[in-house]
């Protein structure tokens, strides 16, 4: 019988070192800003950016800090807008209520007629990062098969790593989710996703390697509840993407080269370094031909 | 320090322990009575308390979760029940749990005791019932509270498993001031009332302290010093006591006086019956004188004549040695010898003689005893004067001294008509008795009186062929003979 004390980890928080990083990333952006600050104009309209639940969207200092940074170096107000699942942020996308989006790539592939690359975040040297299904750490899975008849969590049904992957790997096994597992849920959040198999709610779950592995550092009390079962390919990491037909306004341009530059600045330096990014490339939509061609095994085997 | 020890039966207790004690077990018994009410009335209130604060919780709970809860999504549930139980600064909360119309487990705050989709187990399913509003488990110190989610539990059950701990440590807490304050009221209450009724009965205690003294022969007033500050009934008491402890004492030394009244008078008659001894032989003695003057060349009457004034001045000088040794040491000396009784012999014999009574004297002690010798004499003396007294012309007072073990008996016995009963009682009384009136009996009281002063005993009977048998039994002091030999 398991224990009936649960795990001890923070579920709305962060831990202490993330917090302190943000306390100086704020400070080191409000002392570098004030003179971009004061030179942008109050009555521009201000541009709209959707954000998905990819990355760390609970950390409410960063989406400040990110949106200061994007304010100063685009000379007008920027608004971060979020939603809780990944269909809102591509449906404001995909109807002009926000300028550009940092979506998954999944939605990407999804509308790739329709939606056109700004930039892609360079992960570890690479615009590509991976897809893990994590078990509990005292589970006994040793392999995929051994997960036939969890409670299986997943992330958001838009979302490649946090549901398009593990839903491949069973059409290739000639399974679904409602065959092979006991039951399945959606946290709509990767961090829940943690939440959920480290708390023993799942027994196992689909999650963006990118957000576990910055856990691992940052929240390495939630992490230790769970492990990593297994590793997918290197796929498109989620890209900034913008609706094809304004691909060359000037302020998705301007967008573009503020991501593109901010390795070079020293507030955009604080802000990858929070976020664990080299920096963002301009790259080939084909670097999500291998999500698209999962989707399609996908749709074809189910 | 003296050691009090009490007495093993409650009722000999002194009144300083008794009352003392009695405010403490009835301030016990106050303070258990209401430590109980209280604990009733907080346990009472707790319940209540928990119950309100309960169903507060748990409806507003229920309705943010209806929507979930509707929609069957578990992250949801599960988020929101584990931000509750977190945000449950207190710990009392143990468990969260959401089931289903069929008691299935939509989610819990522990998810591995209470698994997704399981059914919930019949230990909690029993909780869910309608009629089992706030479930209390005192043993295991645990209560559950349940809510429906949607009109009448259509979607489902939000149940709590409460931790009764820190209520239960709060009454333990109560409990434990409650048994602190009594116990510290007893106490104080019990040290004050021992130093009040230790107060107020402190003249009893120097009134007992007097009593005991005039017990043990010395009748002496309480001082005016405790008097002054008693003006209440010990006051009156001290007064009475004083009253009567001046008319002991002035009976007292009216006794001693009478006694040594009777002593003279002894001597008295003794004195004529010495005068008698010596003037007896002073005839036959100056005979001889006379008969020496004229016939004193004749050897065979010198030698008659010097005989016979031996025998006569050795008769008068045994008188002599025995008034001295009667009547010039003094009391309590620590010896008894044989001799001391046979010079009785002498001092009885004129007596005797008036009286015409034979004396049988049967002195069987070899040797001195530790015993009081000149109360063994006076004794002695008086029960002989008295057996003579008592003897009809041509009886006989025998006189029998016995060594025992532990101590010395003297037996004097006559054939007079027998000792009247209120003469023995005299006898037996210890000095105890009232003085005689009108100087009869005043012999016997007066070796009551010494009986008691040595702590000896008296046997009053009769003789084997009438008469009267009295034996005095004088103790040695230690207990043993042999020491006196030494």
């Amino acid at each position: 019988m398991p224990s009936r004390q649960a795990p001890r980890h923070d579920a709305g928080g962060t831990v202490p070192c993330r917090r302190s990083m943000l306390r100086g990333l704020g400070a080191a952006i409000l002392s570098a800003l004030p003179a971009m600050a004061l030179a942008v104009p109050s009555d521009a309209s201000p541009l709209r950016i959707g954000l998905t639940p990819v990355f760390l969207d609970s950390d409410t200092e960063l989406l400040t800090a990110l949106e200061r940074f994007l304010t100063g170096r685009l000379g007008r107000p920027v608004a971060l807008v979020k939603r809780r699942t990944y269909q809102e942020i591509t449906t404001l996308l995909l109807t002009g209520q926000v300028d550009a989006a940092w979506i998954c790539g999944f939605p990407f592939v999804q509308f790739r007629d329709q939606l056109s690359l700004v930039a892609v975040p360079v992960y570890r040297g690479r615009p590509l990062y991976q897809s893990y299904v994590i078990a509990q750490t005292d589970g006994p899975a040793a392999g995929l098969d051994g997960l036939r008849g969890h409670v299986h969590a997943f992330s958001d049904p838009d979302s490649n790593s946090g549901f398009l992957v593990t839903r491949y790997l069973l059409a290739i096994m000639k399974e679904t989710p409602a065959s092979f597992f006991r039951r399945s849920f959606f946290t709509y959040g990767h961090r829940n996703v943690v939440r959920a198999v480290a708390s023993g709610l799942a027994q196992s779950g689909s999650v963006d390697g990118y957000v576990w592995d910055v856990m691992a550092e940052t929240e390495p009390g939630l992490v230790a509840g769970t492990r990593v079962l297994h590793r997918s390919d290197w796929l498109g990491f989620p890209p900034i993407a913008c609706l094809a037909g304004r691909r060359d306004a000037p302020e998705i341009r301007m967008i573009g080269e503020a991501l593109l530059g901010m390795p070079s600045d020293p507030v955009g330096r604080a802000v990858l370094r929070t976020l664990r990014l080299d920096g963002f490339v301009v790259t080939a939509p084909s670097l999500f031909d291998p999500i698209a061609a999962m989707n399609d095994f996908v749709r074809v085997h189910a | 320090m003296r050691r009090v020890r009490l007495p093993a039966s409650p009722r000999a207790w002194p009144l300083t322990v008794t009352v003392p004690l009695l405010v403490a077990v009835l301030m016990a018994m106050v303070g258990a009575m209401a430590s109980y009410s209280v604990l009733a009335r907080l346990t009472a209130d707790q319940e209540l308390h928990l119950r309100q604060l309960a169903a507060a919780h748990l409806d507003a709970l229920a309705l943010a979760l209806q929507p979930h809860v509707a929609r069957q999504d578990v992250w949801e549930t599960f988020d929101i029940l584990d931000r509750v139980r977190r945000g449950d600064g207190g710990g009392t909360i143990r468990l969260l749990v959401v089931t289903l119309p069929d008691a299935t487990v939509l989610a819990a705050t522990d998810p591995r005791l209470l698994p997704v989709g399981t059914s919930l187990p019949p230990e909690l399913r029993e909780r869910l019932d309608p009629g089992a509003d706030l479930v209390i488990d005192g043993e295991r110190g645990l209560a559950w509270f349940h809510r429906p989610i949607g009109g009448g539990a259509a979607l489902g059950h939000v149940l709590t498993e409460i931790d009764m701990a820190p209520l239960i440590a709060v009454r333990w807490e109560v409990l434990g001031t409650l048994a602190g304050v009594n116990g510290g009221l007893i106490l104080l209450f019990a040290a004050a009332g021992y130093g009040l009724v230790a107060r107020i009965l402190r003249p009893l205690g120097i009134l007992d302290q007097y009593v005991e003294r005039v017990r043990t022969g010395t009748a002496e007033p309480i001082p005016r010093r405790f008097i002054a500050g008693e003006r209440n009934e010990f006051g009156r008491l001290f007064h009475r006591f004083n009253a009567m402890a001046r008319a002991v004492a002035e009976r007292e030394a009216l006794a001693a006086r009478l006694a040594d009244e009777e002593k003279l008078a002894l001597l008295g008659r003794l004195a004529s019956g010495m005068a008698h001894e010596v003037n007896n032989p002073l005839g036959g003695m100056l005979t001889a004188v006379d008969t020496l003057k004229r016939h004193g060349d004749d050897a065979a009457v010198r030698q008659r004549s010097t005989a016979l004034l031996e025998r006569g001045l050795r008769g008068i000088g045994n008188v002599v040695r025995a008034a001295l040794v009667a009547y010039k040491e003094p009391p309590g000396a620590v010896a008894t010898t044989p001799e001391d009784l046979d010079d009785l012999r002498f001092l009885i014999a004129h007596e005797a003689q008036r009286r015409h009574v034979t004396l049988a004297w049967e002195n069987r002690l070899d040797g001195p005893m530790p015993a009081d010798g000149a109360a063994v004499r006076q004794m002695t003396l008086n029960l002989l004067l008295n057996a003579c007294r008592a003897s009809p012309p041509g009886g006989t007072v025998a006189m029998t001294a016995v060594a025992l073990d532990h101590g010395l008996a003297v037996t004097v016995q006559d054939d007079g008509a027998g000792l009247p009963a209120e003469d023995a009682e005299l006898l037996r009384g210890k000095g105890a008795a009232p003085l005689p009136q009108g100087g009869r009996g005043l012999g016997l009281w007066t070796v009551a009186r010494l009986l008691d002063r040595v702590g000896g005993g008296v046997e009053v009977g009769r003789g084997p062929a009438g008469g009267t048998r009295v034996t005095v039994f004088v103790p040695f002091p230690d207990g043993r003979r042999a020491d006196a030999a030494a």
